[in-house]
């Protein structure tokens, strides 16, 4: 069971998660930051610790951006360095890798290298979320727990929405927008309209970027022009937006 | 019956726990070895769905499946009791079950059966199913019997309940989750083709899925290769029956 009640059942899961951590950041002054949605997982999905890591450097090696606790710290230590683990697989295979016992034929027949090691620090169950807009990697939340132990549907969703915060969080972040101005991501920035994702390879073919700097370039212009990034979008797939050479007076 | 091959049951049982895991072929491997191993003539599996309504799974052969879908539709009969009451039922003389049972009693006898055993399939407070042992002579199940009964049932158990969260709960949301973002990376590829090409969003697309076709790859792989640049998949931009376009 996920520890944050559900609200108003019209309210999305995200806005649930989101209105909390939002408040506990304006109490100090600051706004929501990937760190905070990593230590609020941790105590909402009852997990032992949460890990964020950054996108892999193409030797399968991830950079290890945020921990919550010294365990899941080592445990993306053992995978950088034997270079296998369900971390690194969730960064390649751009799915969710699940992994409720760590400690079984299963799991060792799949990462002989990782398993025992990861045993040995006293992890028994690994989940780890990649962090993608399709194309892009942006990195992989990992949560660990000492127990082999399942997340249950509700902490699967959860866990599911959690990774979509820190991920539009980071996007924010390479768009140069320091974590928007603590509104809610998804108010602005909706990663389930398609032309949102059509506009980013327009806008990458345009000026020949790579898509992360296509949608940074979407969002920052959506940032300026104060409107929702679907609409920004939608212009750019209707031909009336180019953001190689300036069409309108603008 | 030999410890051997409860043994090699139970390994057997293990073994079928594996990635391709059905959970169908598991529960009818589980219904032989009852009859092979125990001194039962038939086993019958009903498993309760997610609304709590049983189901019959596995048989080992067609008078136990008659006789658990017998059970099912009159409402009575030991898998049922098994199942609601969360105990073993055993009933040695099914010829003094008329009054408890009286459908059951009668259709059992027909079919040749004289005595029964019903054992829920039960970790801590949840009863996920029921396995029921029919015998063609009366009497009891022998101590031993009945221990190596329950522990194929609670090995069948305990793998059900394995393959119900990581089969069914797991693997769905990895399953959903890799088709969302291939979904998500066809559409990157469509605007970078519609671009480059200067074409609208449903020819990208047809494009996209004509390329993939001729080149026998999957559609989330060319789309994938075309936004990450591969040059495999740059003649997707020079051939085609449309060629080549000039923007705008």
């Amino acid at each position: 069971m996920s520890l944050i009640q559900s609200g108003n059942p019209e309210e999305s899961r995200l806005a649930q998660l989101w209105v909390p951590m939002s408040e506990h950041a304006r109490k100090q002054g600051r706004t929501v930051s990937v760190e905070l949605v990593c230590d609020t997982a941790a105590i909402a999905l009852e997990v032992a610790g949460v890990g964020l890591l950054a996108g892999s450097d193409g030797n399968g090696r991830m950079e290890l951006r945020y921990s919550t606790t010294s365990l899941c710290t080592r445990l993306a230590d053992i995978e950088n360095t034997v270079g296998e683990g369900p971390m690194i697989e969730a960064s390649r295979s751009l799915a969710p890798v699940l992994v409720s016992d760590l400690d079984n034929v299963a799991a060792a027949r799949r990462w002989p290298l990782y398993t025992a090691l990861a045993v040995e620090e006293g992890a028994r169950a690994f989940f780890a979320f990649p962090l993608v807009v399709g194309a892009v990697r942006v990195g992989v939340l990992t949560l660990c727990r000492r127990e082999p132990v399942a997340l249950d549907v509700a902490e699967l969703t959860d866990a599911l929405v959690f990774g979509e915060i820190a991920l539009m969080l980071i996007l924010d972040e390479h768009a140069g927008l320091s974590n928007g101005d603590g509104e809610q991501p998804g108010n602005t920035f909706t990663l389930s309209d398609p032309q949102v994702h059509q506009a980013a390879g327009m806008v990458a073919a345009q000026l020949d970027l790579s898509l992360d700097d296509a949608y940074a370039r979407l969002r920052a212009r959506a940032f300026v022009d104060r409107r929702p990034l679907s609409e920004v979008a939608a212009e750019v797939v209707a031909r009336l937006l180019r953001f190689d050479i300036d069409l309108g007076a603008s | 019956m030999s410890e051997q091959r409860l043994m090699e049951t139970f390994v057997e049982l293990a073994d079928t726990l594996t990635d391709d895991f059905d959970a169908i072929d598991f529960l009818h491997v589980l219904t032989d070895r009852c009859v092979e191993l125990l001194d039962v003539d038939a086993a019958g599996l009903l498993l309760a769905s997610s609304r709590g309504e049983l189901q019959l799974v596995a048989s080992s052969n067609e008078s136990a499946r008659v006789l658990e879908v017998f059970q099912l539709q009159a409402n009575e009969g030991p898998c049922l009791e098994a199942f609601h009451g969360k105990k073993a039922v055993s009933w040695p003389d099914l010829s003094s079950a008329g009054t408890r049972w009286p459908q059951f009693a009668r259709k059992a006898w027909s079919v040749g059966f004289r005595s029964v055993v019903a054992l829920p399939m039960q970790l801590r407070s949840e009863v996920i199913g029921v396995l029921n042992l029919f015998r063609s002579s009366t009497g009891n199940l022998g101590p031993e019997e009945l221990r190596s009964a329950k522990a194929m049932v609670d090995v069948a158990t305990i793998s059900l309940l394995q393959a119900r969260s990581i089969r069914h709960h797991e693997l769905l949301v990895e399953q959903l989750e890799t088709a969302l973002t291939s979904r998500v990376i066809i559409e990157q590829a469509k605007g970078f083709v519609a671009e480059r090409l200067g074409v609208e969003m449903g020819e990208a697309f047809a494009l996209l899925r004509r390329f993939a076709r001729n080149n026998r790859r999957s559609l989330s792989d060319v789309s994938s290769a075309v936004v990450t640049r591969a040059p495999d998949v740059e003649d997707l931009y020079t051939t085609g029956e449309t060629g080549p376009r000039t923007k705008g």
